[in-house]
Parts: structure tokens; C-alpha cells; sequence
């Protein structure tokens, strides 16, 4: 690995100081679930529903990944991310577009002055199953074509193999690569399974020095679950707590209606804190959710239910 | 009828021990007489410290363990079960009564004997709770425990005035009023088998002299009466045990599993299942 | 933006009708008081008075102590499948009236509207299911058929979960083929009412159900009666004594489920973020009017900054308010009385040199509420880690070895439940082999079902509520 350079340039801590949080990392799955099951029961009405879902536009990362994506689709999809709900100014703009590395500049060009930040996934994304030379290319050239955020994947090899150490300093390189970009490190809890793993793997990456941490690449069935935003803001609280560092964390696969992300919404509440409610700590990354939360303002607001083709196109 | 007086001494952490009162009461056989303790307040209060530390002892055996010790004792009473038939005879019975009460004793002290390592398994279960636990009931034996013969002449019944309790782990103070001179004979029989001392203290005396000490005592755990007692007695018993808690059996059953549920406490252990 | 409150979100009361004053319930009818002597019941949360309960007096109880002996007569003609029926039909009618049930339940106790409809009211209608099934399996429960019902039993409850103690004492109680006279606590008697309606509703044969709405009098009376066979009684411990007292010379059964002062362990390698969850929950569940709640706090010494610091956030983020609010986590203190008793014991904690930490929250104007508190630097022999407290009150010991933890835990007179919280197996093992207690929850807490069996050790009484152990509470052995 001689590409990577002095790890303790981009880490958050050393690898030392990593090791030991994971030393202690203990997690209960039937509490996790239980405690998930009882912030489900809270019942969100009328002006902290309109709230929670204006947060939820804000927090958007709205996202397509297909190998059929074109400029057409990103420009269409940008130009709903600037302005979600053309008929209503109250509606905030999306937090980003997330896209490939080839189609950055073209999201770029549209964003304009608009707030509106273009993320690229990279570092072969979504398996990660190349050499680290390739995932530093990867990523330098969504960097270099103006990404403003890097959506990268941890290496699940290395990681069940147990060179945690090899994930670690991926990432670390990773982030060098990034700079001041925002590094969101996604986790693919679906393929790590327990809650222990999940855990371990979010100290990993807040320790290696990710902005963000992020459930899934949403390309496997079982991509984001409430349960594992749960254990990774224990993790990022935790962190938090050890370096003084807030890291945010970034939600994504299977999220597709208003009820389940205000519920996320709770989540990071009740076990992070207000000032974790913001786009620059907690983010869904989806395609379909918005709609249904612009069909829900409007609903709050006009007290009748909306079809989805009063809305534009994304 | 010639006065041959012989002495027993009550048996009390595997010492036969007289009481620290010097009391003592009569009972007249058909050719003999004996001299017997009359259990004092202290002497209750003796046996309760050595039982506390029987119950320890006994504890620490395993329960296979347990099943030897108790068989043993019925292996002692098959080899002097002559002698325990002459003092049957001396008791009044007749010689088919005597032979029959003995051969019931010993077939009894083998039942609980091979009752000690199984009981658990029949008194406990897993329980089919909703969600994602592993539930389990188990039981454990209550503690010390205070027991009163009847006053039928039998062996049979002194073992099963406190195999049940014994035989789940609880040491057991037993007294035995018209019955001592039975239960101290068979004090021999026990201090020669491998029951830890205090585990098994035999008494006797008379219960109305002690018996508001026993329900006062906050170390006695259970009280349990084999002889059917009078309601003023009951009364008091049970106004007394009301400032500890302490569980008073009237009358319990002698037979069967059931003999064995006033002495076991039930503990539920539950333990989520996840990876 | 700004701060994102939850709005209201309230249950409508508007499901329950309540009558400005009851009989008692006798003889399969709704019947007036012989005693002219009636008591208010009022909402915790707003002191609002809700009906007039008559205080049953001697001749109430007689009455119904004779209707109960009347109906046993019928009862154990019934054949016990039949019996089963009737249960499965009070299961069923009372999850179609659920919400109905939830909501009185909150009015009249104070309670969290999401505690009595998501735990009380599917436990007491899971209590009846599981009961129904037993009463014609009665001979292979134990493995004879020496066991025959007492035939009338006395049943007095508390006022924590009044439904749901009213289900563990009445299902098994009938499906073992007793007949019933009930006494609900005097503050919150309601949801008993309601069901003795739902008695009448579905036919259950005349006095196999009473019920006798009053307060300690006429639990006095209950208990005193000579034609009662059984007594079974939850409340607490000094109250358990005098009932004990009472029986006397009487050779009746008795269940005894009374007070508790459980220690909730955790050792240094416990889930610590699950442990902390679970110790919320463990006192903070149902204000903390829990005989098992998880009072004593046992903290391994090494982690008690770290545990503590995680606690006091946490409990910063429970809701106190409204209980027919679906967001309130702590509703209110269920009378004025118990408020003054949690009170009392705190400022003694805080004056023997306690450290007390509570929430800030908003209470609202009327009603008895008192904040989640939590006390650190106690010493074992403070009276907050000795009493009873029965509010939403938990006290912090340390401990340096498993044996230490042990022996702090089993240091009280009761004995009904603990907490362990470790990560390593043969820990919990080794640990919950040691608590003298009835039930023992590892990395978890607070967990109820009707097929497991409830009770305690020690001073917190005899005899189990739930599972095939709870049918002995109602089966005497016939020798």
C-alpha cells in the first residue's frame, strides 16, 4: 500500500485509538429492536409534520445509479432537487444529487449558484472489489470533474476476513484523496448483518476520518434498516463523546415513504439531538421518497390527497 | 413394670446433644421407659445456627450426590430394620403393622432419594413467552425449614416428615413429640450416613412449648406441620409468621410431587435471543 | 430552522362512557349498596373527579361472598371446557373494546396512553387466552388429578395495573374452577367495573365473577370473611403482613405478591447502551408503580461515570405529561397520597447526602407529577436504597466483584426480581444462580407473558401468577 501516505494527515485518531473503541463494542440486537419498536409508536401530527417533512426535502440526497443514466436523466433530476415543488416556495431544495462519476460535471453545470450539492459515489462503488490505486483514481476523478461529496464504500472483504486495520487505512487514504470534500463512508449494513459488525464497522470509518457514515449503496435488498441508524448513532455519539468530533450520517436503500423517514427523523432526536436534525449531519439518499413527502406536504396543506403527477419528474 | 430408663439425646449438628435446659419429658413403652429432651428456646435457636450452615453443606452436594446419601440412609435402616422392628413392637404395633411400617419407610426413603436429582425436571419448565427471549422457570430450594412429626406411630411417617423438604435441598429441623424415641433411634442411622451435619437436626419435645419461637424466627423459612394442630396454635403461627413472611404449611401433602411444592421457590430467568 | 417539539397527539376520550356513581357488581348484576358511603375516584392528571365508587361495607362483601358460593355451585358443574369457553369469550371481547379499556385505564390511573394500549391491554387479554386453555388441561398440569379448586376466592389488587392484575388474578382463578370475589384498589376501580360488564355481556353464569368497588375497609372485610376459601392478594408489603395476620386460625389458602426493592446489576461488560435502555425502563416504566421495578441500580465501579453520563441523557429525553398524549412517556403519579410518599423519601435521600439528578421538563399546572430522578453517591444504608419507593425514583450503588454485586443485591428483605447485564454467558449464569429473587431478567427487563411465572422470595411473598406455576396458586392438593 505504498499509495497511502501518513494516515494521521486525514484520521480522526490513530489506528491505536480506533482498535481500542472497538475493544468494547457490545450491542444487544432484541434492545436494539425494542428500542426501535418504541420511538416507532411516536405519533407525529399536524405542525411537527409539515416540519419533519420539510426536513426530510432538505436532508435529500436524491439519488440515481443505473447504468442507464444519461445527461437527460441527471438534468431532470437536478432541476427537482433545486426545486422540488415548483408550485409551493415553501418547500426547501433537496441537500444533493448523488451520481456517478461521469455525470458529476453535468449535474455541476445545472446546479449552478443554487445550494444544491453534487455528491459522486466512487471507489467502485458499489462492491469496492478493485485494488486501492483504483479506488483513489476513481475518486480523484469525481473530485476533479467538481464533486463537492465523495459517497464511498468500505472494504467488506478485508473487513470479514478481519484486517480491520486494511479498512481503516483505505479509507484514511480515501479521505487524504478528499480533502475538504465531504467523505461519506458507506457501510452496506446488510452485508454485515450484526449489530456488532455494524457497530465496529461505523468506528472503523468515523475513526479513518468519514464526515459522514452511510448504511448502504441501496444496490442489495436489505439496505438501510431504523436498527442500524440506531447502532450507528450510538457509534457516531460514542465517537462524539471520545474525540469531540460530530460526524453525520447518511441514510439509504429501501427508504420510499414519508411515515418511515420521519421515523428515522426520531430517531436521530431522541439519540443524537437537535442539532443533528440538519442537512449537514443526517441525509437520506433516495430516489421515490420525495415524492411521497411532497405529496404529504401538500396534503397537510391542502387537506386532500395528491397524486404523484402534480409533481414534476425527477 | 421395672423402670429401665434410657436416655436420648436430641441430635442437633451431627452431635447428640442434651438440652441446655436439662428438661426432659417420659415416654413410656411396653417394656421400657425413655428419657427424652424437652427442646428449649434455646435449644431451637441452636438448631437454626447449625442448620443455616447444613443448608450451605447440603447445598454444595450435588444433587447426584444427594440421591447417594439419602439411598445410603435407606441401605442403614434395611440393616437395622430389626431393631427398628422391636421398637415398633415396643410402640404398641403388631408385628405385621411393625414389618409393614419399615418396609414403607425404606421404600419411601428410596423414592425420594432417587427423587433428588429429578425433581427439577419435573417441577420446571421453559415457558413460551411472545418475542425474542429464552424463558426458563427453575426451581431452588426454599432454605431452612422447621418441621412437625405426626403423632402416629410410624417411621414412615417421621420420613416423610422431612424427606420432602430434604430431599429438594432445604435443611430441615424436625421435632417429634409422641414419636421421638423413634426419631432420635433413627438419629443413629443418620449421623452414620454421609448427611452433612445441621443439614438434618432431630428434635424432641413438646411443640406447644416452642412453637412461638419457631413462627418468630425470621431464619426459619417455612414451617411445616404434619400433625393437625389446634386453631389457637394457628393462630398464633400464623400471626407470628405474618412479620416475616414466612411460609406455614398445615398439614401438607405426603405423597407424590406435590409433597415436594410448599418447599421449593420458583425463579424465572428470562434472556433476550440475538446475535 | 427551529427545534422540532412533537405536536399533541391525543387519544380521544370520547370512546368511554363513564357513570357518575356504581353499585357493586353481585349475583351476575350491577347492584345498589347496602353501605350509603361512597369515595371519589379522580384523573391523576387533571384532579378531575370521574365517578363516585361505593365503599362496599360488610354486608356488601357478605352479599357477594354468597353469590360467589351460589355460583360455584353452577361453576363446578360446568364442564371445564365450557369454562374454557367463557374465557376465550372475555379474551375476545376485550381486545374488540381495547382502546375503550386504554384510555379509561389512563383516565382513571394516570398512566401513558401508548403503556396501556400497547402493554396493559394485550397482556390482559393474552392473560385470558392463556388461562382459557388450562381449564380443561387442569389434570395433565401437574401430573395428578389430586387438585381441586379452594371454591371461593377472595382477590384484592393494586392500583399500578389495575386491568391487567385483575386479568392474572381472575383468569386463572376461573379456569381452575373458582368463583370470584374481587376488590379493585380504591383509585382506580374503572377498568373492573367495565369488565364485570363485559361479565354480564357474555353470559357468565351468575356469581361466578363479583366484584366489590371500596377501599382498606372493605378489603378488611374481604379478607375477615368466613366464607372465603382462599385469599389471593398484590400489593404491598406491610399490607401482605396484615392479611397473613388476618387469616389466623383459618386454614385458607394464600397468595401473597408484595413489595419490591429490586437491583438492576451492571457489570462492566455489559451492552452498555441496551443496559442503559433496559435500566429506563426498569424504573421509569409506569412512573416507576412497579412491585418488580428495577430500583437499586448496581453499577460495576469502573463504568459509572461513563454509565451515569449515558443515563442522565437519556432520561433528559423522556417525555412527562398528558398520559392520554401518545407521546407520553411518564404520565402522572397515580394519587396525591403516593406523590407525597415519593416526595417524602427523596428529600430524605437528598438530606442522609444523596446526589440527586432530575430532568427538566415542564409539568403541567394540576394533577400529581414528579420528575425522573436519579440519585448517585447513596450509601447502602440510606433509606432510598432500603424503601420501597414505588415512584419514578432510581438509587446508585457500586460494586467491585461479581460476589460484591451479589451480596449488595440480596441485601433486602425482598425478593421478587432483578436485573443482570453482562455479555458474557456463564456471568448471568453464575450471577442469577446467587439473586434470591423470582424473577430475574439478563440484558433485559421488565419482560411480562402470561406463561411465566410472577413472584417472589423472601418478604416479597409467596405463591406465583402466571405459566402452570399460577395454577397452584388456585388448585389445593387433596390428600
Amino acid at each position: 500500500m505504498s499509495k497511502i501516505k501518513d494516515q494521521t494527515m486525514s484520521s480522526k485518531v490513530s489506528w491505536e485509538s480506533t482498535i481500542g473503541l472497538l475493544d468494547s463494542v457490545k450491542v444487544d440486537e432484541v434492545g436494539v429492536k425494542e428500542r426501535v419498536s418504541s420511538l416507532s409508536t411516536r405519533s407525529i401530527k399536524r405542525e411537527s409534520k409539515l416540519q419533519a417533512l420539510n426536513y426530510v426535502v432538505s436532508m435529500c440526497d436524491l439519488t440515481t445509479l443505473e447504468g442507464e443514466d444519461t445527461e437527460g436523466k441527471i438534468h431532470q433530476m437536478t432541476a427537482k432537487a433545486i426545486k422540488p415543488d415548483p408550485t409551493d416556495d415553501d418547500v426547501p431544495s433537496a441537500a444533493a444529487v448523488c451520481v456517478y462519476p461521469s455525470l458529476v460535471s453535468t449535474a455541476k453545470e445545472i446546479i449552478g449558484t443554487s445550494n444544491v450539492k453534487v455528491a459522486s459515489v466512487s471507489s467502485y462503488f458499489p462492491s469496492g472489489q478493485v485494488p486501492i490505486e483504483s479506488k483513489l483514481l476513481d475518486t480523484q476523478y469525481a473530485i476533479d470533474e467538481g464533486a463537492d461529496e465523495i459517497d464511498i464504500v468500505i472494504n467488506r472483504k478485508a473487513f470479514f476476513e478481519g484486517d480491520y486495520r486494511k479498512v481503516f487505512d483505505e479509507i484514511v487514504a480515501l479521505k487524504e484523496a478528499c480533502g475538504d470534500k465531504h467523505l461519506k463512508t458507506i457501510l452496506e449494513v446488510g452485508e454485515l448483518r450484526t449489530y456488532d459488525n455494524i457497530k465496529k464497522a461505523s468506528l472503523i470509518a468515523l475513526g479513518a476520518g468519514s464526515d459522514f457514515i452511510k448504511t448502504s449503496t441501496g444496490k442489495i435488498s436489505n439496505g438501510s434498516s431504523k436498527e442500524a441508524c440506531l447502532v450507528m448513532a450510538k457509534a457516531v455519539y460514542e465517537f462524539k463523546e471520545s474525540t469531540g468530533f460530530s460526524a453525520g450520517i447518511k441514510v439509504a436503500g429501501g427508504i420510499r415513504n414519508s411515515k418511515d423517514a420521519i421515523r428515522y427523523l426520531i430517531i436521530i432526536k431522541e439519540e443524537l439531538g437537535e442539532e443533528w436534525l440538519s442537512p449537514n449531519f443526517f441525509r437520506f439518499g433516495a430516489s421515490s421518497l420525495l415524492d411521497d413527502v411532497l405529496r404529504q406536504i401538500r396534503k397537510l396543506k391542502t387537506n386532500a390527497y395528491q397524486s404523484s403527477y402534480y409533481f414534476p419528474r425527477g | 413394670m421395672t423402670e429401665i430408663k434410657k436416655t436420648y439425646k436430641n441430635y442437633v449438628d451431627g452431635k447428640y446433644v442434651r438440652s441446655e435446659s436439662g428438661k426432659t419429658y417420659t415416654i413410656d413403652l411396653k417394656s421400657e421407659s425413655y428419657e427424652l429432651p424437652l427442646t428449649s428456646k434455646k435449644d431451637l435457636r441452636d438448631a437454626v445456627t447449625s442448620s443455616k450452615k447444613g443448608f450451605d453443606s447440603w447445598k454444595g452436594l450435588s444433587q447426584y450426590n444427594k440421591t447417594q446419601i439419602i439411598y445410603r440412609l435407606s441401605e442403614m435402616l434395611e440393616g437395622n430394620r430389626d431393631s427398628y422392628v422391636d421398637l415398633l413392637l415396643e410402640h404398641g404395633l403388631t408385628k405385621s403393622t411393625a414389618n409393614k411400617d419399615i418396609d414403607n419407610a425404606i421404600n419411601t426413603l428410596v423414592w425420594y432419594a432417587g427423587l433428588a436429582d429429578k425433581w427439577e425436571q419435573l417441577t420446571g419448565n421453559l415457558n413460551p413467552v411472545d418475542g425474542e427471549f429464552f424463558n426458563i422457570s427453575h426451581q431452588e430450594p426454599l432454605g431452612i425449614v422447621f418441621t412437625l412429626n405426626s403423632d402416629e406411630v410410624s417411621i414412615d411417617k417421621l420420613v416423610r416428615s422431612f424427606l420432602p423438604a430434604l430431599s429438594t435441598g432445604c435443611s430441615v429441623i424436625n421435632l417429634s413429640e409422641k414419636n421421638a424415641v423413634l426419631s432420635l433411634k433413627l438419629a443413629e442411622d443418620v449421623n452414620n450416613s454421609d448427611i452433612p451435619a445441621g443439614t438434618l437436626n432431630l428434635l424432641s419435645g413438646d411443640f406447644s412449648k416452642v412453637y412461638d419461637d419457631v413462627s418468630r424466627h425470621v431464619e426459619i423459612n417455612a414451617f411445616a406441620s404434619y400433625k393437625k394442630l389446634n386453631k389457637e396454635i394457628l393462630k398464633t403461627i400464623n400471626e407470628n409468621a405474618s412479620t416475616s413472611v414466612k411460609r406455614i404449611f398445615h398439614l401438607p401433602s405426603e405423597d407424590g410431587l406435590s409433597s415436594i411444592l410448599p418447599f421449593i421457590e420458583t425463579k424465572t430467568v428470562w434472556h433476550p435471543k440475538g446475535r | 430552522m427551529d427545534k422540532w417539539e412533537y405536536s399533541e397527539s391525543i387519544e380521544s376520550d370520547s370512546i368511554v362512557s363513564i357513570q357518575s356513581k356504581y353499585g357493586h357488581f353481585i349475583d351476575g348484576k350491577f347492584s345498589t349498596p347496602n353501605s350509603k358511603k361512597y369515595l371519589k375516584t379522580v384523573s391523576p392528571s387533571t384532579e378531575e373527579v370521574l365517578a363516585s365508587i361505593s365503599i362496599g361495607n360488610k354486608n356488601d362483601v357478605d352479599s357477594a361472598v354468597n353469590s360467589a358460593k351460589e355460583g360455584l355451585k353452577t361453576w363446578s358443574k360446568t364442564a371445564p371446557s365450557e369454562r374454557a369457553k367463557y374465557l376465550y369469550k372475555l379474551a375476545r371481547l376485550i381486545q374488540e373494546r381495547s382502546r375503550e379499556f386504554a384510555v379509561l385505564e389512563s383516565m382513571d390511573g394516570g398512566k401513558p396512553i401508548k403503556e396501556s394500549r400497547d402493554f396493559d391491554l394485550p397482556q390482559v387479554a393474552a392473560n385470558f387466552f392463556y388461562f382459557a386453555g388450562w381449564a380443561d388441561k387442569l389434570d395433565i398440569s401437574w401430573g395428578t388429578k389430586e387438585m381441586k379448586p379452594y371454591g371461593v376466592v377472595g382477590q384484592i389488587i393494586p392500583w399500578n395495573f389495575p386491568l391487567l392484575m385483575l386479568a392474572w388474578k381472575v383468569a386463572p382463578a376461573l379456569a381452575t374452577g373458582n368463583t370470584v370475589v374481587l376488590k379493585p384498589a380504591e383509585t382506580t376501580p374503572l377498568t373492573a367495573l367495565l369488565f364485570a360488564e363485559l361479565c354480564e355481556e357474555i353470559g357468565l353464569p351468575k356469581g361466578v365473577f363479583n366484584l366489590v368497588t371500596g377501599d382498606g375497609t372493605t378489603g378488611s372485610e374481604l379478607v375477615n370473611h368466613e366464607g372465603i376459601s382462599k385469599i389471593a392478594f398484590t400489593g404491598s408489603t406491610s399490607v401482605g403482613k396484615y392479611i397473613q395476620n388476618a387469616v389466623g386460625e383459618r386454614d385458607i389458602g394464600l397468595t401473597l405478591e408484595l413489595g419490591g426493592k429490586a437491583a438492576n446489576i451492571v457489570y462492566n461488560d455489559a451492552a452498555l447502551d441496551q443496559a442503559v435502555e433496559g435500566v429506563v425502563n426498569g424504573i421509569f416504566f409506569n412512573q416507576g408503580h412497579v412491585c418488580c421495578a428495577g430500583s437499586r441500580l448496581l453499577l460495576q465501579e469502573d463504568i459509572h461515570d461513563e454509565f451515569i453520563n449515558k443515563l442522565e441523557k437519556r432520561m433528559q429525553t423522556l417525555r412527562v405529561g398528558n398520559p392520554l398524549d401518545k407521546n407520553t412517556d411518564i404520565g402522572a403519579i397515580n394519587s396525591k397520597e403516593q406523590l407525597e410518599k415519593i416526595t417524602s423519601l427523596v428529600n430524605e435521600g437528598v438530606n442522609d447526602g444523596g446526589e440527586l439528578f432530575q430532568i427538566e421538563c415542564d409539568l403541567p399546572s394540576s394533577g400529581y407529577w414528579f420528575r425522573p430522578s436519579l440519585f448517585t453517591n447513596v450509601q447502602p444504608s440510606y433509606n432510598i436504597a432500603r424503601e420501597e419507593i414505588f415512584g419514578p425514583v432510581l438509587t446508585t450503588l457500586t460494586f467491585r466483584t461479581p460476589e460484591e454485586a451479589v451480596e449488595i443485591a440480596n441485601n433486602t428483605e425482598y425478593g421478587l426480581s432483578a436485573g443482570v447485564w453482562t455479555e458474557k454467558g456463564s456471568k448471568i449464569l453464575w450471577t442469577a444462580d446467587r439473586l434470591d429473587a423470582g424473577v430475574i431478567w439478563a440484558n433485559t427487563f421488565n419482560k411480562f407473558d402470561p406463561s411465566s411465572p410472577f413472584g417472589g422470595y423472601k418478604e416479597s411473598g409467596f405463591g406465583r401468577e402466571g405459566g402452570r406455576h399460577g395454577l397452584l396458586s388456585y388448585l389445593k392438593v387433596q390428600s
